[in-house]
């Protein structure tokens, strides 16, 4: 998919153009947007800290692997391999160590095997649900576990879905 | 979140002072070192986005832009806040393009504005729209699977779409469920 690569150069290239022949102080406006930037990281950076602080933990503490091996049960019922249920765990936690957990299954039994194409959608389908929530919901307190809760059931009917889908393709 | 917190941190606070209490603090600052590394990223994420953001928006790109998409999505997440289904409009697109970058800057402000304005129900539909993460192509993983070797990388492109698909759809079922009456 070479083209994908030419759909950001070409929009940003596109748009400040036809911003300039649309008269706008296009240099006065981007640095009005970028404004933005550092006030935004101000405010986030507390909620962020501690759900990484607390997903670390998780991790080190061995707590996720204990939840992994409680839940396998459920999950072969679901038809999701044991051998994610860990990936399963920490994929709402974080981006980077479900990432690095799904490089450790391709590695281990080859990229192309049904086991890596699962932890492959599994990483693919859903975001890091407590890592959005952190960014989304930082000035409130309290009112999300809702959308969390939602939000992990949703991911994880996905995640059986996609272990199933796997099967088909 | 606060019952979250605190549960999985006695828990694994607990079960790391009977294992290793000298990995307690390092696992710690080791969280911090990373939310601070992504927040670095993340402003210079942001500071890019933001200002392309606005630049299209004094040009008059975004109006048009959600012209199209507004309808559906003041229907879908229930808001009459012009601006932000504008700003849905952009986040939705970008993430399915690949665009975190763009998705989130916008995402954010969206969210300020329903916050603002009280209106929880859109709020929730809009996380949980984005947490199912509809995206065209996984890139990450598919520099991944390339990396490893893989003969066949674009074979999970098709099972990812459909399995985030399903994320969306009960997610829209189920906050439609929960939240829907409210209103």
């Amino acid at each position: 998919m070479k083209f994908a690569a030419y759909v950001l150069p070409v929009l940003f290239v596109a748009a400040i153009l036809a911003a300039a022949i649309r008269r706008v102080r296009v240099y006065d406006s981007f640095a009005a947007g970028a404004a933005g930037a550092l006030p935004l990281l101000k405010s986030l950076f507390p909620y962020i800290a501690a759900v990484l602080i607390l997903s670390e933990l998780f991790e080190a503490s061995g707590l996720s692997q204990a939840f992994a091996k409680a839940l396998s049960p459920l999950f072969t019922a679901v038809g999701i391999p044991t051998e994610l249920s860990s990936l399963v765990l920490v994929k709402p936690f974080s981006g980077s160590g479900s990432l690095a957990l799904v490089s450790d299954v391709c590695a281990r039994y080859g990229a192309d095997s049904y086991i890596a194409r699962c932890a492959c959608v599994l990483y693919a389908s859903g975001e890091t649900v407590f890592y959005v929530s952190a960014i989304y919901f930082s000035r409130d307190r309290g009112k999300n576990a809702l959308p969390v809760l939602l939000a992990l059931v949703a991911n994880f009917c996905a995640a059986a879905a996609g272990c199933f889908f796997c099967r088909l393709f | 979140m606060n019952v979250i917190f605190v549960f999985v941190f006695v828990a694994s606070g607990v079960l790391l002072i009977v294992r290793d209490p000298n990995a307690f603090l390092p696992a710690m600052l080791e969280g911090s070192k990373n939310a601070l590394m992504l927040g670095v990223t993340l402003a210079a994420v942001y500071a890019v986005w933001l200002g392309f953001l606005k630049v299209a928006e004094d040009a008059g790109f975004l109006r048009g832009f959600s012209k199209l998409l507004r309808p559906p999505i003041a229907k879908i997440f229930r808001t009459r806040d012009e601006k932000a289904a504008e700003l849905i409009s952009v986040n939705l697109a970008a993430n399915f393009l690949g665009m975190g970058g763009a998705a989130t800057g916008a995402g954010v402000t969206a969210m300020r504005l329903l916050g603002d304005r009280k209106e929880q129900y859109a709020r929730t539909m809009f996380f949980v729209v984005n947490c199912a993460g509809v995206q065209l192509l996984p890139t990450t993983v598919l520099s991944l699977r390339i990396q490893a070797g893989s003969a066949a990388p674009y074979d999970i492109v098709l099972p990812a779409l459909f399995a985030a698909l399903t994320a969306l759809v009960i997610g829209v079922l189920s906050v439609r469920l929960v939240c829907g009456r409210k209103k």
